[in-house]
């Protein structure tokens, strides 16, 4: 069974590109979708509606950085001071260049930090390189081909 | 100066005050405070004269204050001779001083002529010049001498003559100037107490006084105060020597000072009568307080004038939002207040001039100087005697006068005259002023004039001009203070902007870039999914959307990444241009695989002193340009040269694209600045102006040149390490 990827983003038409740049990669993965910083970290700690979900971590969490209630830096901080959770790959998934945010991003441990480039093609690819450099431990089974949906 | 002159302390040790002996012209009786006879001269020929005389006037001894100075006794009748008495209290002593009577001349006495005719002539005099013409003339009048000068003492006490009457056979001393030493300092002050003093005949044979009980010293009784004092053997020699047989002089004292003399000369001996010597001291009061009262006036004037100079200067810094070195772009007032030939303000290492003055390293190294005194105001007018390499400012600045704006800084404002060659005709060679033989001293024996040129001066430097230019200095400070507040109000209103500035950015980074990734995603998803029902046209839609989408994406990029350019703070190290050329060529061969683009690097590229990672933005822009421009030729060609001059080092690189115009050339780094259509070449117009900032910030200067289809050449130097200033603070860090 592939871990999952858990994509934490706000904004309606990123997440549908992104989960059409994630389809394109072909990664077997199942993709988790939250809509805020507040149920990541339910998702994450296993609380609120996620409370009674199975156990694991995702194989990898794409993170927006500006996200409503809780942003994407003060999640990674969150991550990176739990035990359970802190040897987790997070990816920064940003429209972001600013300085200030790659470097308190570094600062807070992220493990890779990718600005969306504006062109398709290459948000494609730098989705599929994403998330074949993260799952490249799981070889993905011939035919599994599709990722699943579980929140809109 | 001084080292001309002989030694004054030798004339100044002479017990003036107590000779011990009288002048001949008149006797003298001294009484202690009780009426006891205690001496006389020797010319009574005995006590009981003396006694006898005194005794005629003892009723109006009361009339005798101590300290008072003398006052007429009135007339007395001794033995058939008519003697006019005057006395004065000197301590626990009367001294009574006789004189023959000369007739009472009622209402034409002198004191009333001068009272009618000298009065009202001398307050409508304008100028010290003409009160002291007016004296002398006046004196001449009322005593008949056959020379009347009137002088003035200048800073070093020497006599200088305003004014002259003489009579024919006289030398004339208008002009002249005669040294500090022809008057002691025990001489002056006795001047000061006793404002007459007459020499009816410089040949006379001094009268011993005599004491009544036989151990009296004669040299005990101090005659500081009495007309009959016996004077000076050397000057008794001095106007022998000068033909002078007869003298009177008059002090002239302003402010309680010693301001000049009004000197009269004879070549016979000449008696006043006691009315005509008290108008004549009259007359020296009136002027003193007249002259006193035209200095005041001109002083007013003066600073007035001096006031609406410093106004006129400091207004013009305080209009707009200039700084101390804008003085010297209106430097008429500036001048005019130091009444000087140039003037220079210096602020630290940097100087600003007008008018002629040294050159402006000679300036800094004098403002160090200067400086290093810790004076707010500080000045010479003989600069190279205090400051040798001051003389090799030759005549353009023989004096300075210097004001320190601030405590902190070398922040100094300088005023230069010019050196004044002075002729100074001196009645009589100074240097030969005194000999001393068998003992004892000898004045000069001519007086006939003797010229001394004085070199390596300017006009000496008033105390007005001074204090004008503390005034100024003061306003200065002000300005100076005020304009550190306004700077710090505007830095941390900068402070704010560029926050805002900052959030705006960051807006714009995250806000505006989703929308257009968004519409070319979305395009992108259409072409893909639907292109095989779309007509072709609207396909040709589609990718005219997905285009510009894409191209304001690459705005909103290049706009960050200018904007970032100014605010990031530059972290500068030595940077091998060669490796950072190699790498940014290599970058383009694999970028551009279609083409053939020959590039030429013209070794050795220099080092630089500049933050690797804006240089090399910089370079890519400029490289880019080059392999852009020349996507036209068929042989493309870029070379790239080192170059360097005062300023710095830096490259130039040349292409033989399709160039510009040079009368562009001014519009080619501003931001959005485009020459070509868009269609033809790619970009947003925000490479070159980014360069620009980059060099600019570094310090340094960029230029180009170019010709349309023949290729364009972009260049540019940065400060050598030693040179390079610390600019390199973004304002949101300052």
């Amino acid at each position: 069974m592939l871990k999952p990827i858990l994509l934490v983003e706000d904004d309606k038409r990123d997440l549908e590109l992104t989960l059409v740049a994630l389809e394109r990669s072909q990664l077997a993965n199942e993709v988790i979708v939250v809509r805020d910083g507040a149920q990541a970290l339910d998702y994450l700690l296993r609380e609120g509606d996620f409370r009674n979900r199975e156990e694991g971590n995702p194989a990898v969490v794409l993170l927006d950085l500006k996200l409503p209630k809780i942003n994407g830096l003060e999640v990674l901080q969150k991550v990176r001071a739990t035990p359970a959770l802190r040897s987790m790959p997070v990816v920064m998934l940003t429209s972001s260049q600013e300085e200030s945010d790659v470097l308190r991003s570094y600062e807070l441990g992220v493990n890779a930090y990718v600005v969306k480039p504006v062109e398709f093609k290459q948000f494609v690819a730098a989705i599929a390189d994403l998330g074949v450099f993260w799952a490249v431990l799981n070889e993905p089974p011939p035919g599994s081909m599709k990722a699943i949906r579980r929140h809109e | 100066m001084n080292a001309l002159l002989p030694d004054l302390a030798v004339c100044a040790q002479e017990p003036i005050r107590v000779p011990g002996a009288i002048q001949p012209h008149g006797w003298m009786t001294v009484l202690s405070a009780q009426g006891k006879l205690l001496a006389w001269s020797a010319n009574w020929r005995n006590a009981d004269r003396a006694g006898e005389a005194a005794a005629l006037v003892r009723d109006n001894l009361g009339a005798l204050q101590g300290g008072e100075g003398p006052a007429a006794l009135g007339r007395i009748e001794l033995h058939g001779t008519g003697l006019d008495v005057g006395g004065h209290r000197n301590g626990e002593l009367v001294l009574l001083e006789f004189e023959p009577a000369t007739p009472d001349s009622g209402t034409q006495a002198p004191i009333y002529s001068l009272a009618r005719h000298f009065l009202p002539q001398l307050q409508q005099a304008r100028s010290v010049q003409a009160l002291a013409e007016l004296a002398a003339a006046e004196i001449k009048r009322l005593t008949g001498f056959g020379r009347t000068l009137v002088y003035r003492f200048d800073e070093e006490g020497h006599g200088e003559v305003l004014a002259e009457q003489i009579e024919p056979g006289y030398d004339s001393y208008a002009g002249h100037r005669f040294p500090a030493s022809d008057l002691p300092a025990q001489a002056r002050e006795l001047y000061l107490l006793n404002h007459i003093r007459l020499i009816p005949n410089a040949d006379y044979e001094p009268v011993p006084l005599v004491g009544a009980d036989p151990g009296w010293d004669a040299r005990s009784l101090d005659l500081s105060w009495a007309g009959l004092r016996s004077v000076s053997p050397v000057h008794l020699e001095y106007m022998r020597n000068m033909g002078t047989l007869a003298s009177m002089s008059v002090s002239i004292v302003v402010r309680g000072r010693l301001w000049g003399l009004i000197s009269c000369h004879d070549h016979a001996p000449r008696r006043l009568p006691f009315q005509t010597r008290a108008a004549c001291e009259h007359l020296g009061r009136l002027l003193s307080l007249q002259i006193a009262s035209r200095e005041d006036t001109t002083e007013v004037a003066a600073r007035l004038e001096l006031r609406q100079l410093t106004l006129q200067i400091v207004s013009h810094l305080a209009d707009g939002d200039s700084t101390l070195q804008r003085m010297v772009a209106e430097p008429t007032p500036l001048l005019r207040l130091a009444q000087a030939s140039g003037a220079a303000v210096v602020l630290n290492e940097d100087c600003w001039t007008t008018g002629d003055t040294p050159d402006r390293a000679q300036i800094g190294a004098l403002a160090k100087w200067i400086a290093a005194k810790n004076q707010e105001v500080w000045s010479s007018d003989r600069l190279a005697e205090e400051y040798p390499p001051g003389e090799a400012f030759g005549a353009r600045a023989a004096g300075v006068l210097a004001v320190s704006i601030s405590q902190v800084h070398q922040h100094l404002v300088l005023w230069f005259r010019p050196e004044l060659v002075t002729t100074i005709r001196w009645a009589g060679d100074p240097r030969k002023e005194l000999t001393m033989t068998g003992g004892r001293i000898h004045p000069r024996k001519s007086f006939s004039s003797w010229q001394q040129q004085v070199r390596g001066r300017c006009a000496p430097w008033s105390a007005t001009q001074e204090s004008a230019v503390t005034e100024l200095r003061h306003a200065l400070i002000g300005i100076v203070l005020r304009r550190a507040e306004e700077m710090a109000e505007v830095a941390s209103e900068l402070g704010r902007v560029n926050k805002e500035l900052e959030a705006f950015s960051y807006t714009v980074s995250h806000d505006l870039r989703a929308p257009m990734r968004h519409i070319a995603g979305y395009v992108d998803l259409v072409q893909d999914m639907e292109g095989k029902h779309l007509s072709e046209r609207s396909m040709r839609y589609l990718s005219h959307v997905k285009e510009a989408a894409a191209y304001a994406g690459h705005l909103v990029d290049a706009l960050l990444d200018f904007s970032r350019m100014g605010r990031s703070a530059i972290k500068r190290g030595r940077v091998e241009t060669r490796l950072l050329v190699d790498e940014l060529i290599a970058e383009f061969n694999r970028q551009e695989q279609g083409r053939r683009i020959d590039w030429r690097i013209e070794d050795p590229l220099p080092s630089l002193w500049a933050d690797p990672f804006l240089l090399q933005v910089a370079l890519r822009n400029l490289l880019g340009n080059a392999v852009k421009y020349t996507r036209t030729r068929e042989k493309a060609q870029v070379r790239i040269v080192g170059v360097r001059d005062a300023a710095g080092e830096g490259l130039e690189i040349v292409d033989n694209g399709v160039g510009f115009q040079q009368k562009y050339v001014a519009k080619l780094f501003g931001v959005f600045q485009r020459l070509h259509q868009a269609e033809e070449f790619e970009g947003t117009g925000i490479g070159l102006a980014s360069v620009r900032r980059i060099v600019e910030r570094h310090g340094g200067t960029v230029w180009a040149r170019g010709e349309p289809d023949q290729g364009a050449t972009f260049g540019f130097t940065l400060p050598r390490k030693a040179d390079a200033r610390p600019r390199e603070e973004g304002p949101t860090r300052s």
